[in-house]
């Protein structure tokens, strides 16, 4: 009989994904192609956001032979006038997974710049080539990086490194990848145009594989204010993240070494002189309030252990028992363990507190989540059955999990900040529908805020008929965080919504040409699958899209009615020049006349005055 | 020189029965041209012409106890054309008007269908034939005339047999004359024998029959000499010519008017027809025979005759309940066979008496119901 050892092996984040490609949109050549440049012009975008630049990208693909057929290599580059990335940054950004900048909680168009790092692995897997990254975050220098990522150890390898001067900031990456631009490039066209419409303030343009140009300049100079990063709030946040978040409000207690005896001698304003203990204490009452954490838990432990500097540098701590009051040490000097009583009424007994077991869970809420004052925090303690006091350090397993649990049930907290949203405005939205569309009636509209599972989020929405549209309608233009969603339609909760619409109700009929623009900003979207295309259909969400695309149909439906009114109008002038001389020409010969009766200045009366009422209508859509 | 007297006579009637016609022609026109006056009139003022109509919906046709037929109510609705939704009929009624007046006056006459692709020589465009009869139909109702006034009938399926002269009245036939017992399959009823005079006739009685094979059936049995009858055939539900005739027999000639049918409701309604009108024609009067007499075959001659029968069909049996619904079938013959019809929820056709033998219809029947027509 043999054994079989059975053998585990860690892998590391880089293999997961290579294995696992296809969850992040890269399952063939079309769809890696398309979701390539979506996550390269993305984080272009995303970068000059933050920075408030007003963006240039260019985005360029060729094949590498274009004689080959598809699918077959091409070279995708993404250029942007952005802040760029320092050049000790680059290695770790472009060659390593899971590494990103975009990990605080705002409204983004990518999460973590995972995406990117997914394309640069996929074009390396498919070509064997190497990502090169040109950066300037200083309008001097200019990096050029060539790198390869090396799978097993999830760490990057760079085969070249150069600099040049130049003169402007930022980013150029560029990757030699498998793809189908034959079955990619209508796509990827619509994603581009797409994207222009919901960024009015960026200037795209795009060279494709055959030698076209398409060019989207900028027509708003504005860029929509930046979203600002905010702590999550209670219904948003599971227990791992509760965890987190008590590891990250916990000091570890410091290593007392040289250096640290230093910068407590240092931070008190001692010289060189030798202190006695009192004198010591007494100075570190006096300067509490400056004092860093660190340094006042040192203070906390010499008062305890009632030693100066010198005797302090003889010991080592080796535990401190809040429970049982006790702090163990290990003196040098004697080699042996030793510990003392600790006053639990004395200050510095609850500094340590704080430290070794977190705060309270009071502090914990007002302080680590958005707009979660001392009363509701209070509230939620006797609603959570939990000690408003209680350490969150001293939580046991069960009980962060009821405490996930009550923050998802309480009911009196403050809906979610919605400052982290980063919405278009109504005007710029305006303004790129009626560029894109040069339509007859346009409106838009910005619902409030609202919000879904502890996730703030904002509607914005725009409805278009006639002028340049074509007809079929309603096309709808989806949107999430300003990226256009062009895949997997059907199963996503704005068709639903645009579905459910009875547009006959709002004058609607046929085939109209009209769209529809619906926009989606959150800090989460509820995207129904890995590959970002379509919303799920969550009840808030779908609320809210019902209510601004009833608001705007009301409108559509008075323009409509004023249009058919002018339309009726012109119809019965023409209707009247038809039939009313043919009328007077059988009534001529029925009634034995020679002579046709006199009607010709009454016809034109009415025609006149229909035509002007036709025109007055028209007039007062212009004007809406 | 009696000879002479006669031909004189005889002459003096075809005058007398030419200025008849001429006179009903002049009533027609003069009509048509006081409408079209009163358009020419409006717009020469400077106005929008309109018209009223009597309105033909439903809850506006009421029976007419007295008259015993469908009539409209008092219900109008004004025609307007400064109205764009009504426009365009209203130009379309006018050229039919228009286009009747022609035909009237040059005597010319033309079938439904006829009117539908006229109308495109003057550019007035109607979707398909049904919206261009019911634009004949609203002349009718705007005139109370019946379309065969206005030279316009539908297409001909009916015919008549027996002993009765007529004289024509149409262009290039006027005064000739002819005797419908010439032709042995009998002469189709239309527009020339609508309009023909009838002069005179041996006939004591005019039988409508519903079938074409019976029809043929009875002149070869001689029933128009056996029984001094006009045989008509109505081909089903008996158009409105035939009605016409139908009645001009009835009232011109005095004779007695007696239907045979088919063993099931639809033949009951079609005597019913011919007796009191249909709703559809509740616009017109001057269609029916209100003397008419069905004779049969009724439902209990079915089990009398102990004739072979076929099951009624669901719309049998659902016409059945909608006709005990009409104010005409509540009481007499009518009601009573309406309710055997339904109990029996059998039927039995003309055809049936063949099972005694061929002539066993004209033998046997036929000789006893117009006997009992006699009692009705």
């Amino acid at each position: 009989m043999s054994s079989i050892k059975e053998k585990f092996n860690q892998i590391s984040p880089s293999e997961f994904f290579y294995s696992n490609r296809d969850l992040a949109g890269f399952s063939n050549p079309t769809r890696s192609l398309y979701t390539a440049v979506r996550e390269f012009v993305e984080n272009a975008l995303d970068a000059c956001d933050q920075k408030g630049i007003l963006p240039d990208v260019h985005l360029t693909i060729k094949a590498v032979d274009p004689d080959k057929p598809d699918p077959k290599p091409y070279i995708l580059t993404v250029k942007d006038n952005g802040p760029g990335i320092d050049a000790e940054h680059i290695p770790l950004a472009f060659g390593t997974v899971l590494y990103g900048s975009k990990f605080g909680l705002k409204q983004a168009r990518g999460m973590f710049g995972l995406g990117a790092t997914m394309a640069i692995l996929y074009g390396q897997i498919t070509t064997n080539k190497p990502v090169t990254v040109k950066s300037s975050s200083d309008a001097k220098i200019q990096n050029q990086f060539e790198i390869l990522l090396d799978i097993q150890k999830n760490k990057p390898v760079i085969v070249k490194h150069t600099t040049k001067e130049v003169t402007k900031k930022g980013l150029s990456v560029s990757i030699c990848l498998e793809g189908d631009y034959s079955k990619a490039g209508n796509k990827i066209r619509d994603y581009v145009y797409e994207t222009s419409l919901i960024t009015p303030y960026a200037s795209i343009t795009f060279d494709d594989p055959k030698g076209q140009k398409f060019s989207h300049p900028r027509f708003v100079k504005d860029i929509p204010p930046p979203p600002t990063i905010i702590r999550p709030h209670p219904h948003g946040i599971d227990v791992e993240r509760i965890r987190r978040m008590i590891v990250e409000s916990q000091f570890e207690i410091p290593t007392i070494d040289d250096a640290m005896i230093e910068k407590v001698r240092k931070d008190l304003g001692l010289s060189v002189k030798k202190l006695s203990f009192t004198s010591i204490m007494e100075k570190a009452k006096k300067k509490w309030k400056t004092l860093p954490r660190q340094v006042r838990v040192v203070i906390a432990l010499m008062s305890f252990l009632k030693m100066d500097f010198e005797k302090l540098n003889k010991i080592r701590i080796e535990d401190i028992d809040m429970p049982n009051k006790k702090l163990f040490y290990w003196d040098f000097g004697d080699s042996q363990s030793k510990s003392v009583d600790m006053d639990p009424e004395s200050q510095y007994y609850k500094q340590l507190t704080n430290t070794v077991q977190g705060e309270p869970l009071t502090t914990f809420l007002t302080k680590r989540f958005q707009r979660v004052g001392p009363t509701t925090a209070l509230k939620f303690a006797s609603f959570a059955k939990l000690k408003p006091e209680k350490r969150m350090g001293t939580l046991t397993n069960q009980e962060l999990v009821n405490l996930s649990d009550a923050l998802q049930k309480f009911d009196d907290f403050m809906a979610p900040d919605s400052s982290c949203l980063a919405p278009l405005g109504a005007e710029p939205l305006e303004k790129g529908i009626k560029k894109f569309f040069n339509p007859d009636f346009v409106a838009v509209v910005q619902r409030p805020a609202s919000a879904y599972s502890g996730f703030p989020f904002i509607i914005e929405m725009g409805i278009a008929y006639g002028g340049d549209i074509k007809t079929g309608g309603p096309h709808v233009y989806r949107y999430a965080n300003r990226i256009p969603l062009l895949y997997d339609e059907g199963s996503d909760v704005v068709i639903k919504v645009v579905n459910d619409t009875d547009w006959g109700r709002y004058k609607v009929k046929g085939e109209p040409p009209f769209i529809i623009v619906s926009h989606i900003c959150s800090t989460r979207i509820p995207y129904k699958t890995a590959g970002k295309e379509n919303v799920a259909d969550r009840q808030e969400i779908e609320r809210e899209l019902r209510l601004a695309l009833q608001f705007l149909s009301r409108k559509l439906s008075s323009f409509m009615s004023k249009r058919g009114q002018a339309e009726m109008a012109k119809k019965r002038a023409n209707l009247y020049a038809k039939y009313i001389p043919m009328i007077a020409e059988f009534c001529t010969e029925l009634s034995g006349k020679k002579k046709e009766p006199n009607y010709k200045k009454m016809l034109e009366t009415e025609i006149a005055s229909e035509t002007k009422k036709a025109v007055k209508e028209e007039n007062e859509i212009g004007n809406n | 020189m009696k000879l002479a007297t006669t031909k004189k006579q005889k002459e003096s009637k075809i005058k007398a029965r030419s200025k008849k016609a001429d006179d009903k022609q002049k009533t027609i026109l003069e009509m048509l041209k006081s409408h079209g006056a009163k358009i020419y009139d409006d717009l020469d003022n400077g106005q929008f012409p309109k018209f009223s109509i009597p309105s033909r919906s439903v809850s506006n046709i009421v029976y007419d106890k007295k008259l015993r037929q469908y009539i409209l109510g008092n219900n109008a609705a004004l025609r307007s054309s400064r109205n764009s939704a009504q426009l365009r009929s209203f130009t379309q009624l006018m050229w039919l008007a228009f286009f009747a007046n022609r035909l009237t006056n040059e005597r010319k006459s033309s079938t439904l269908r006829d009117v539908y692709y006229s109308s495109q020589a003057f550019a007035v465009e109607f979707e398909d034939q049904s919206e261009s009869d019911n634009i004949i139909v609203d002349l009718e109702a705007v005139t109370s005339r019946a379309r065969e006034d206005f030279h316009i009938f539908p297409e001909e399926r009916s015919s008549i047999f027996g002993d009765l002269n007529i004289e024509y009245t149409i262009p290039g036939y006027e005064g000739k004359t002819m005797n419908l017992a010439n032709h042995p399959d009998g002469y189709s009823i239309g527009p020339s024998l609508t309009t023909a005079e009838l002069v005179d006739t041996s006939a004591e009685i005019v039988i409508a029959i519903e079938k074409g094979g019976l029809f043929t059936r009875f002149v070869e049995e001689q029933v128009d000499k056996k029984f001094k009858s006009i045989i008509i055939n109505t081909g089903g539900q008996a158009p409105r010519s035939t009605r016409t005739l139908l009645k001009r027999l009835h009232d011109e000639m005095k004779l007695p008017v007696i239907c045979l049918t088919d063993g099931d409701v639809y033949g009951e309604h079609i005597a019913m027809v011919i007796k009191s009108g249909s709703a559809n024609a509740a616009h017109l009067r001057e269609l029916t025979v209100p003397d008419a007499k069905w004779v049969g075959v009724w439902a209990t001659d079915i089990e009398k005759y102990k004739l072979p029968t076929i099951p009624m069909t669901e719309s049998d049996i659902k016409r059945c309940y909608d006709l005990q619904k009409d104010p005409r079938y509540q009481d007499g013959i009518w009601k009573k066979e309406l309710d055997v019809f339904l109990r029996l929820k059998r039927k039995a056709e003309l055809e049936a008496f063949s099972k005694y033998g061929l002539t066993n219809i004209t033998d046997k029947y036929l000789p006893q119901k117009l006997e009992l027509a006699k009692s009705l």
